[in-house]
């Protein structure tokens, strides 16, 4: 194939791809090497900006409580997310398929709403705050505090490490924990000296993950961090467009270079255990039935904990926002009954931006999943069974949207919109929105697209080849045949994605673009508490109607 | 390491099933010091099962295991000793290394556990990879190692702490066909030269043969026969083991007379003579089977000779296959074939006439077919096991 190495379409797509890609990265360093926003013509270059922002106390405060919050976020997520992997691979731990499907839903629920629900719940006049006073004459908690919200986070961030330490668990061959059991290790030795170290890699990838996550955080601490003022780097970033009154591009830009200064590097370090870790797959083991170790009476231990982490990440906000979507108002001394209402809903069916923003979010989830998948396929299958030269390339520059957060994407997005000529009719429309979100989840469906791909053999496009079909007649005849329900399952895990998004839409929302998602932070930002919990509802609603299609279709919620 | 350990393996009316589906059937076993025995079956056998429970991996649902003294199993008296404190050595078929340690901490896992101090477990280490050839590559990872030599990091792993038994799990399977025969070779030598105490599973007659002193060959979780090598291969019991353990030429026909243990076997223009097996009746269908060696070429008409016409000849490097029609049969030896010849001497002495099982017992028959789907791996034997 070495003479369709550079054809004419897998040239365009690795080109447009790179376009795509660097054009927003390239535009926020130069704009982070001006003095002044770029379209003023004033604008010289210098390191004012950085200048700025590295004498501002608050950008120091917002690192350190980025780094905080990050460092708590991987303590708590990490021995939490590898203990429920072990009890749900492991052991007989009860009602384990019901754990399985409930440990995922805080992945697909979006965390400005999750934040939302914390502090309608558990905020000082949340319903169990209330509930609790009642109890106690005081409330226990207070989620506002830095520490509560790395907590949160913590807990919210513990599917991440069990999706990638059940993984690694239940590829574990029960071969080499048999061999060291023959050899004379009891259960526990085997434990510490084979499969802890045989699922290293996963935890520490799985760290790394988690702390390069923390780092982007922005909901949670936009929505909790707000009422005692902690800011960390994004909500600093966020915070700096009202700062100086004028649109201070030059400094966002800075910090947007800080941000990914920090998270690139996360990036490659988690590429670099990815690879270490194959090297741990050895001879492969013969996947004999794992015996699950009995838990006796401890099971009800476990999954009284399991119960009580799954009440707190999913039930209480959830609920909370349920019912605060259904009351007029709360507080101390008032009286569900007397507040039920319907009315939420129809400020929102009311208002023209917040229905064209559902329209919006579902187009962008249905339709815009479906593009977003065809051009993921179409990078994929760019670099399907290439050596060297294109295949490299691209498979580093995918990589690269992983590292700028979904907030940064957005402005540069805008940036291009406003100011690269012929494009600004096309800012107004939702494609924009789209695009953005496209390219910044550009890492997770092409890790989508590569895991469909790989389940064909090599063997089967060769004998196409052989009868006398060329390179693409290859990919249509039986590539693409092959990896179909990859491909739909691929475009229903985009569209939760699409449907959960938030922080890349907030920037380049105007009349138009609202989503979902963007309107939220924007009604919150203006306390429209009423209609950020009715918007919050729906959202949940179209997430958990992809949820239980793919739960329908067995589609496998992670690759 | 240089002395049988002077105990021997007893199984004793073992069962085993899953749910069920009976995997063992009551199977009994004597394994003698110094001695290598080989489970031998296709996939679905119960062999590798049969192995798995004597290591402890498995946990049968009566019977008795028993090593020296040491009861290991005991179904009736409700013992079953924990996998770790049995002390087996075990081979597995793929190794099962553990990529995270090099291939001296592999070795020396097992006599960390058991708490020998370090100046002689690196000894002990040390001889046991000099004695497998390793002793260079102690400081490797595993997978640095090409798969013959993760084989004999197993073996050695296996060995070190002295099990009174060696249990290996198709030791030779994961290595491709030219290094499988030298690797045969040298397994059974390191197998003679340590004294060992060995029970080795394979679904290949012809590795059985070379590496054990005694082969069991398991039918669908019973013992079909048990014997040496040559007792095997030249006297089978039963139709199944003929089939098994050579190739074979078939002729099905009828059973038109018998006389002084012998039978005469009729088919459309050919009667042949040849040992009656228990069972024949006169005038049953009944089937003759006589080794390809055995089968000869001949110039003349004669005795126990077929007139058939030759259809092709392949050329094996030591030898030639031929394969001639008479009919509807079809009948393969070994030879150059003179011109003009057309005979098959088939001779009566090594003709082995079974009763053709009425369909009710009929065994699963195992033919080249099977065997080569044995050759995939136990996959097709651990796929009848519930996955959960």
């Amino acid at each position: 194939m070495k003479t369709g190495a550079f054809s004419l379409p897998r040239t365009s797509v690795v080109a447009i791809t790179a376009l795509v890609i660097f054009l927003p990265l390239g535009l926020i360093f130069w704009q982070s090497l001006l003095n002044a926003p770029f379209f003023n013509p004033a604008h010289r270059y210098g390191l004012s900006a950085y200048a700025f922002i590295f004498e501002d106390p608050d950008f120091w405060s917002a690192f350190g409580n980025s780094i905080l919050i990050a460092t708590g976020m991987v303590l708590i997520a990490l021995p939490l997310g590898a203990a429920l992997a072990f009890l749900l691979t492991r052991t007989d731990l009860p009602a384990q398929r019901w754990i399985e499907v409930m440990v995922l839903i805080p992945v697909f629920v979006s965390p400005m709403v999750l934040a939302f629900g914390y502090v309608v719940a558990m905020g000082p006049v949340g319903f169990y705050s209330v509930w609790a006073r009642s109890l106690f004459e005081d409330v226990p908690w207070n989620i506002y505090s830095l520490p509560s919200i790395a907590v949160i986070a913590g807990l919210t961030h513990v599917p991440h490490v069990y999706l990638y330490s059940s993984a690694a668990l239940k590829s574990l061959g029960s071969d080499v924990e048999e061999a060291a059991r023959v050899a004379g290790a009891n259960p526990i030795r085997v434990a510490i000296d084979v499969s802890l170290p045989m699922t290293m890699p996963a935890l520490l990838y799985a760290a790394v993950l988690v702390f390069f996550l923390g780092f982007e955080l922005f909901g949670l601490p936009l929505v909790l961090g707000d009422p005692e003022g902690h800011l960390v780097l994004s909500t600093y970033l966020f915070k700096l467009t009202n700062k100086l009154g004028t649109p201070s591009y030059h400094l966002m830009a800075a910090v947007a270079v800080c941000i990914v200064a920090v998270t690139f590097p996360l990036v490659l370090l988690q590429r670099w255990l990815m690879r270490t870790a194959g090297k741990y797959v050895s001879v492969k083991g013969k996947a004999t039935r794992q015996k699950l170790l009995p838990l006796g009476g401890w099971k009800w231990v476990a999954l009284g904990l399991v119960a009580l982490w799954l009440i707190f990440t999913i039930v209480v906000p959830i609920s909370g926002i349920a019912l605060r979507a259904f009351v007029e108002q709360w507080g101390e001394g008032i009286k569900l009954s007397e507040v039920l209402t319907l009315d939420n809903f129809r400020g929102v069916f009311e208002s023209s931006e917040q229905v064209r923003a559902i329209i919006n979010t579902l187009l962008i989830g249905v339709v815009g999943g479906a593009l977003a998948v065809a051009c993921y396929m179409a990078i994929g299958l760019a670099g399907h069974r290439q050596r060297g030269g294109v295949a490299r390339i691209l498979d580093y520059i995918v990589l690269i949207p992983r590292a700028i957060p979904g907030l940064l994407a957005g402005l540069a997005f805008l940036w291009i919109f406003l100011f690269v000529p012929g494009l600004k009719e096309l800012r107004n429309s939702i494609f924009s929105v789209w695009l953005a979100y496209t390219v910044v989840w550009l890492a997770y469906g092409m890790r989508l697209i590569s895991s469909a791909l790989l389940q064909i053999g090599p063997e089967l496009e060769e004998s196409a080849r052989t009868v006398g079909a060329s390179g693409a007649r290859v990919l249509k005849d039986v590539t693409v045949p092959l990896i179909r329900f990859g491909l739909l399952a691929s475009w229903l895990l985009v569209f939760m994605i699409f449907e959960r998004e938030y922080s890349t839409g907030v920037y380049l929302l105007t009349q138009g673009t609202e989503v979902i998602g963007s309107m939220l932070v924007s009604l919150w930002g203006a306390g429209a508490i009423d209609q950020v919990a009715a918007l919050s509802l729906i959202n949940i609603a179209l997430v958990a109607v992809g949820l239980a299609v793919a739960l329908r279709f067995g589609v496998r919620l992670h690759e | 390491m240089n002395k049988p350990s002077g105990q021997q393996l007893v199984v004793e009316d073992l069962h085993l099933a899953y749910g069920s589906n009976p995997i063992l059937q009551g199977v009994s076993m004597t394994l003698h010091p110094g001695e290598v025995v080989a489970l031998l079956g296709a996939s679905g056998s119960g062999k590798t099962t049969l192995l798995r429970s004597v290591a402890g991996l498995e946990h049968p649902n009566r019977g008795r295991i028993v090593i020296g003294s040491t009861v290991l199993y005991d179904g009736a008296a409700g013992v079953d000793l924990p996998v770790e404190r049995r002390n087996l050595g075990l081979v597995f078929q793929s190794y099962a290394l553990w990529p995270h340690k090099t291939v001296f901490e592999n070795v020396a896992y097992g006599l960390r556990l058991r708490r020998t101090n370090a100046t002689e477990a690196e000894k002990r280490v040390r001889e046991a990879l000099g004695n497998l050839g390793l002793a260079h590559l102690a400081e490797r990872l595993p997978h640095q190692l090409s798969g013959g030599q993760q084989q004999r990091v197993a073996i050695a792993r296996a060995l070190v702490y002295n099990p009174p038994v060696v249990l290996m799990d198709e030791p030779l399977s994961n290595l491709d066909a030219k290094l499988r025969e030298e690797a045969r070779a040298w397994l059974r030598e390191l197998i003679v030269r340590l004294h060992l105490s060995a029970l080795v599973v394979t679904h290949d007659q012809t590795e059985a043969m070379a590496m054990a002193d005694k082969i069991l060959l398991l039918n669908a979780g019973r013992i079909e026969q048990q014997g040496t090598p040559e007792e095997m291969y030249n006297r089978p019991r039963t139709q199944f083991t003929a089939e098994f353990m050579g190739s074979n030429n078939h002729i099905p026909g009828t059973v038109a007379q018998l006389a002084d243990g012998r039978a005469l076997l009729e088919g459309e223009g050919w009667r042949l003579w040849g040992m009656a097996y228990e069972g024949l009746k006169l005038g049953a269908s009944a089937t003759a089977v006589i080794r390809l060696e055995r089968t000869r070429i001949a110039a003349d008409p004669g005795e126990n000779r077929l007139h058939t016409a030759l259809v092709t000849g392949m050329f094996l490097g030591d030898r030639r296959e031929n394969l001639f029609e008479l009919g509807k049969l079809r009948l393969r030896c070994y030879g150059d074939v003179p011109d003009g010849a057309c005979y098959l001497e088939l001779p009566a002495g090594d003709l082995w006439i079974f009763p053709d099982a009425t369909p009710a017992d009929r065994l699963p028959e195992v033919d080249k077919a099977e065997q080569s789907l044995a050759e995939s791996g136990g996959k097709v034997e651990q796929a009848a096991v519930p996955s959960d």
